[in-house]
């Protein structure tokens, strides 16, 4: 049974680490994960703690590392993740890699900084020639009005007022032009219209090509946009409505000639940028990638440095503040080790003085640990689920290995449903190391930590399968059945004897609906099948309340065995924590009641199953009805008062209420059980309905259709038999089976107050990336 | 509107309210502020924030940390919650997101045309908006000369326009003159949310409007306490008061007549309500200003609005109460900057 029965020895010890080495030693314990911290310091605020200054530049190393990752990753470097994981720097290393790293980040934050503003200018000026090559379109209209201007006054010629007015608002036109984001144009348009009261004229056109935000990355679509207006006053009305829609503006040429200048300029500074720009990019990439290299470990080294820091924070100074003092739960089987440990580390930190441990006596419940492997994690997660065990009480997981599963199996009996989940879980079992499987996701992350439950599950689903005789809802005949029908046409009896045997002939198998087969008569029933049910119960019309009587029976059975087992295993609690009284009040009559009346009940059900044969079943008693005859005709006693009467006080109350429960616990418990028969009644049901509503109407079909009919029928039924009958059935029948070990069996003696052991180890640090970027 | 919000309230509302009551757990409590106390850095206080649920909101902040900084990342959180609330409301709870949102706008509004009035440019000015009142017109705030200006040129097509129906004036927009826009505006504000609060009925009716009529009768009270011995005659103070208050309508004539502080005083002892507050007001020398005595009446007021459930209260009371503790933060925070004598 060893150290899965019951939680490890853990004992309380003192470790004493020479100021000068307790960074090497944590080092090497977080290295092994040995020993869980108890915090001496809980009445201190987080930012009051003695290596708060050392937690800090932590944080400061993890946030320029973030940002390194972020860098590396906007530029789509690979980074390597190192197989092996870097111990803890020294303590020597630190600030030469803290300074290494500041440089890094200075360098590199002025690169980007410098490239934000060259991509920055880029864009403005690509945005300007955009805009000079789509205002071109409206400036064509422009130049065709511009004479009119000049024409327009020998027409008007009287009209002199006019003429000297329109020369001057033909001097102050002015132009604004720019790109605005889409999403603003119609509030634009709007607030010029209400502001410049229409002394404005607004031409925009939509800048075919979008262009990306160098600051977020986002793309966003622009319009091109021109404004002419007249007067100063506006156009300092229209300047800062374009800043408040944060339109990007632009200078406008006057004549053709300027705009041809400015768009050759423009042309060759963009072509000086780009490569300027290319060379940056360069040599960023050069930088980062020289960087990647190196960023793994790091990140690695910082979160154990950091962690090794929060542990110490947890230890107090002693009187001469020449040494921490840390208090550590630690497994007895492991004191060597940390011993070891300890030396280790003292030794790689040179120190005179060693550190050293005591174990020290304590009152105090140590956490529980129960070493697993990856065969019983699965298991003793579900028992986890419920509440960690208390220190050293019995560990219900070792019995969960084999009882759960089978109590799903009885549920969940089919074999072919079995043999599915079977071969599923072998799949995952086999691929275990298959990194795809290892970092999953969700549901098939659960199905993976679960894989070895499943398998289980799956092979018991099988062996119960068989005994039902189950095989996606059909009946497999491996052996031959034991039952004859030709037996009950025997004609070796006159025909009196055979109207009185109820034999059959002719006549009788014409004109009835339903047959009944005698067993009594010789040679009809030559036995039992060799395995499970006979499969001629799968054409009686009567084989379902065959089954739940079987079903019902048996669910009780187990259901029983289960929960006196759960009570001796209490018995073994008591022993181990040295009540021997709980034994005798508790435990015994616990399983007196639980025996006398439930055990008897099974007793009861043997009984009947081994005396009554097929000739006398007519005149066997019901056991219901013997059961509840047990407990109304009890005799009944008046009992009267007596003096000296002493005080239970609250024992008494508590005592009673115990009892009670116990006893109203046990009658529903067993009736609990019953979900057994229940849900493998609604698994056969359903399987069979699944049957007679698909496939059995394809098979009916005749033979031309029936093949093209039979393909479709039975890809319906695989996936139907597949998602309800296998995962939603199943997770239906799993979530009975725990809680049938929950409630029913755990509540017999396990208390569950306990609290997980949590060693320090590097191991619990995650190694992922994504992890601190997100 | 059917009373009996139980009914419905949860198939529109439902999540929201169950988010608003999560993040109200998350305010700080008694304990972490003793730990403020303690604190005697910035990097402190940022440590102990860490411990909260504020988190690593100041992991990025390159040093050395500000107080500004602290308190603009507060503000940006408080400001993505809001948003989240906002985008996931349906009618009549996105109306009241956009009543609660005006009353920033408002202050926003009116620190532009200050800001525009003593000639400092507008970005300097947008960093001190409130983050919860911005929108896209506020930029252009400056360009308007007249209120009716304002009115009809920016603020036409925002949720403040309906604010404007008194404020409608000529008159240049002087330093006097944006006060009295900023407590006219406020007004109308006020008694449109009141009025909205009260035509919605049912449990947001009964906790909404009592801290609506606070709301109003203290800016009466501050109202009057701030025009002493300023140039603004008695009648146009009266006009600047809320009338969806306890105060109204008696109590304001009066407190438009009162000429010092004791004279209001006197005016709140009418009220049962008042009395207490005025009554805690410390004299001069030390003790509780009139200001901190009604936000300790507000805040009590905030806190009571999450006992009752189906209301829209708690959002208003999560903001409010997110935002005083916000100015404790500051607080607290400030205190590091100049040095302790």
């Amino acid at each position: 049974m060893g150290s899965l029965f019951r939680s490890e020895t853990m004992c309380l010890a003192q470790l004493f680490l020479q100021s000068g080495t307790a960074y090497e030693c944590l080092s090497a314990l977080g290295e092994k994960g040995l020993v869980q911290f108890r915090d001496l310091n809980q009445n201190v605020s987080s930012f009051q703690r003695k290596f708060v200054g050392e937690v800090k530049r932590c944080e400061e190393l993890e946030r320029i590392l973030a940002y390194l990752v972020q860098e590396i990753n906007r530029a789509d470097i690979p980074l390597p993740e190192g197989e092996t994981s870097p111990p803890a720097p020294p303590l020597k290393q630190v600030l030469e890699m803290q300074e290494q790293l500041q440089k890094l980040e200075v360098e590199l934050r002025e690169v980007t900084k410098n490239k934000e503003k060259l991509r920055k200018n880029l864009l403005e000026l690509i945005e300007y020639t955009h805009m000079l090559r789509v205002t071109k379109t409206f400036v064509k209209r422009n130049v065709e009005f511009e004479p009119t201007y000049e024409e327009f006054p020998p027409l008007e010629n009287d009209s002199l007022l006019d003429y000297s007015c329109m020369q001057r608002l033909g001097a102050k036109l002015g132009f604004v032009s720019g790109l605005i984001n889409q999403g603003k144009v119609e509030a634009f348009e709007k607030m010029l219209w209400r502001v410049c009261k229409g002394y404005t004229i607004v031409t925009y056109a939509e800048l075919d090509e979008p262009l990306e935000d160098p600051e977020t990355g986002e793309v966003i679509k622009w319009y091109v946009f021109l404004i002419s207006f007249w007067g100063e006053q506006i156009g300092h009305k229209v300047k800062k409505i374009c800043d408040c829609y944060h339109c990007h503006v632009y200078p406008y040429p006057n004549t053709a000639e300027e705009r041809k200048e400015i768009q050759e300029g423009l042309n060759t500074r963009i072509q000086d940028l780009y490569t300027v720009l290319h060379k940056t990019e360069d040599y960023l990439r050069q930088v980062l990638c020289k960087a990647a290299e190196s960023v793994y470990s790091h990140v690695i080294q910082v979160k154990k440095m950091k962690a090794i820091y929060h542990m110490l924070n947890m230890c107090s100074f002693d009187v001469t503040n020449k040494c921490l003092i840390a208090e550590v739960w630690c497994p007895e089987a492991d004191l060597h080790e940390l011993r070891r440990a300890l030396e280790e580390g003292s030794r790689e930190s040179g120190a005179t003085i060693p550190s050293f441990m005591n174990t020290i006596p304590t009152k105090e419940t140590p956490p529980t640990l129960i070493r697993t492997n990856k065969f019983t994690e699965g298991f003793q997660n579900i028992v986890d689920a419920y509440g960690v065990g208390s220190y050293r009480e019995v560990n219900p997981a070792l019995f969960t290995i084999i009882t759960f599963p089978f109590l799903f199996a009885v549920m969940f009996g089919d074999f072919g449903h079995g043999f599915v989940m079977f071969l599923f879980a072998l799949l995952l079992v086999l691929n275990e190391n298959h990194p795809r499987l290892n970092q999953s996701q969700e549901i098939m992350r659960m199905f993976f930590n679960g894989r070895y439950i499943l398998l289980l599950m799956g092979l018991f689903s099988v062996y119960t399968g068989l005994i039902y005789n189950d095989c996606f809802s059909k009946s497999v005949n491996l052996f031959g059945s034991g039952w004859s029908v030709s037996a009950m046409y025997s004609s070796s009896h006159t025909p009196a004897e055979q109207k009185k045997m109820g034999l059959w002939n002719d006549s009788v198998v014409r004109h009835n609906r339903v047959l009944q087969l005698d067993p009594s008569i010789p040679g009809v029933f030559q036995g039992p099948y060799p395995l499970g049910i006979d499969p001629i119960w799968n054409l009686a019309t009567n084989r379902l309340t065959f089954l739940n009587s079987f079903k019902m029976k048996m669910s009780v059975i187990l259901g029983i065995i289960h929960m006196t087992f759960g009570v001796i295993l209490g018995i073994f609690n008591h022993l181990h924590f040295r009540k021997k009284f709980n034994i005798y009040l508790v435990s015994v009559p616990e399983l007196l009641f639980m025996l006398c009346i439930f055990g008897y009940l099974i007793f009861m059900i043997v009984y009947k199953w081994l005396v009554y044969s097929a000739e006398t079943s007519r005149v066997a008693p019901s056991i219901l009805i013997e059961f509840i005859n047990m407990f109304l005709f009890p005799a009944s006693e008046t009992n009267g008062l007596y003096s000296g009467q002493f005080n239970f006080g609250e024992i008494l109350m508590t005592q009673v209420i115990h009892s009670i429960e116990y006893c109203l616990g046990c009658i529903s418990n067993t009736a609990s059980y019953l979900r057994l028969w229940a849900l493998s009644l609604a698994h056969a049901q359903l399987s069979d309905v699944l049957w007679t509503m698909l496939v059995r109407v394809g098979l009916r079909v005749d033979t031309t259709y029936g093949v093209l009919l039979l393909l479709p029928v039975i890809a319906l039924f695989a996936v139907l038999t597949i998602f309800i009958l296998l995962i939603m059935e199943g997770l239906s029948a799993f979530l009975h089976a725990i809680r049938l070990h929950w409630v029913e069996f755990q509540n017999k003696f396990y208390v569950g107050a306990g609290t997980k052991f949590v060693p320090f180890s590097f191991r619990l640090l995650s190694s992922k990336f994504s992890d601190d970027v997100a | 509107m059917l009373e009996g919000a139980e009914f419905y309230f949860n198939v529109d509302h439902g999540y929201l309210e169950g988010l608003v009551r999560g993040c109200k757990a998350s305010l700080l409590t008694q304990q972490d502020y003793i730990n403020l106390v303690q604190c005697e850095t910035l990097e402190d206080v940022k440590i102990h924030l860490q411990t909260t649920d504020y988190g690593n909101f100041l992991a990025n902040q390159t040093n050395p940390l500000t107080v500004s900084k602290i308190d603009t990342e507060m503000r940006k959180k408080l400001c993505r919650e809001f948003e989240y609330f906002r985008n996931h409301s349906l009618e009549p709870l996105s109306t009241f997101f956009t009543y609660m949102t005006c009353s920033y706008m408002i202050d926003n509004v009116i620190l532009l045309m200050n800001g525009a009035l003593q000639k400092k440019s507008v970005k300097e000015i947008l960093v001190k908006c409130h983050p919860l009142g911005r929108f896209t017109e506020m930029e252009a705030v400056n360009i308007a000369e007249t209120p009716s200006d304002l009115f009809n040129a920016v603020l036409v097509e925002t949720p403040l326009a309906p604010f404007f129906q008194d404020c409608m004036s000529e008159n240049t927009l002087d330093e006097l003159n944006i006060e009295l826009l900023r407590n006219k505006l406020y007004k109308s504000y006020l008694e449109a949310f009141y009025k909205f609060c009260k035509n919605h009925g049912d449990v947001t009716a009964e906790i909404m409007c009592p801290i609506l009529e606070f709301e109003a009768d203290r800016r009466a009270f501050i109202i009057t306490l701030n025009s002493f011995g300023t140039e603004l005659s008695k009648d146009d103070r009266e006009t600047l008061y809320p009338t969806c208050g306890k105060l109204y309508p008696e109590g304001l004539r009066l407190l438009a007549q009162a000429e010092d502080f004791d004279q209001m005083r006197r005016v709140a002892d009418h009220y049962g309500v008042y009395k207490p507050l005025f009554e805690a007001v410390g004299d001069g020398s030390g003790g509780k200003t009139l200001e901190d005595v009604f936000y300790e009446r507000e805040v009590q007021m905030n806190v009571l609005a999450f006992n009752r459930q189906f209301h829209y209260g708690v959002f208003y009371a999560y903001t409010k109460l997110k935002e005083q503790e916000m100015r404790n933060i500051v607080y607290r925070s400030s205190s590091f900057e100049v040095p302790i004598l």
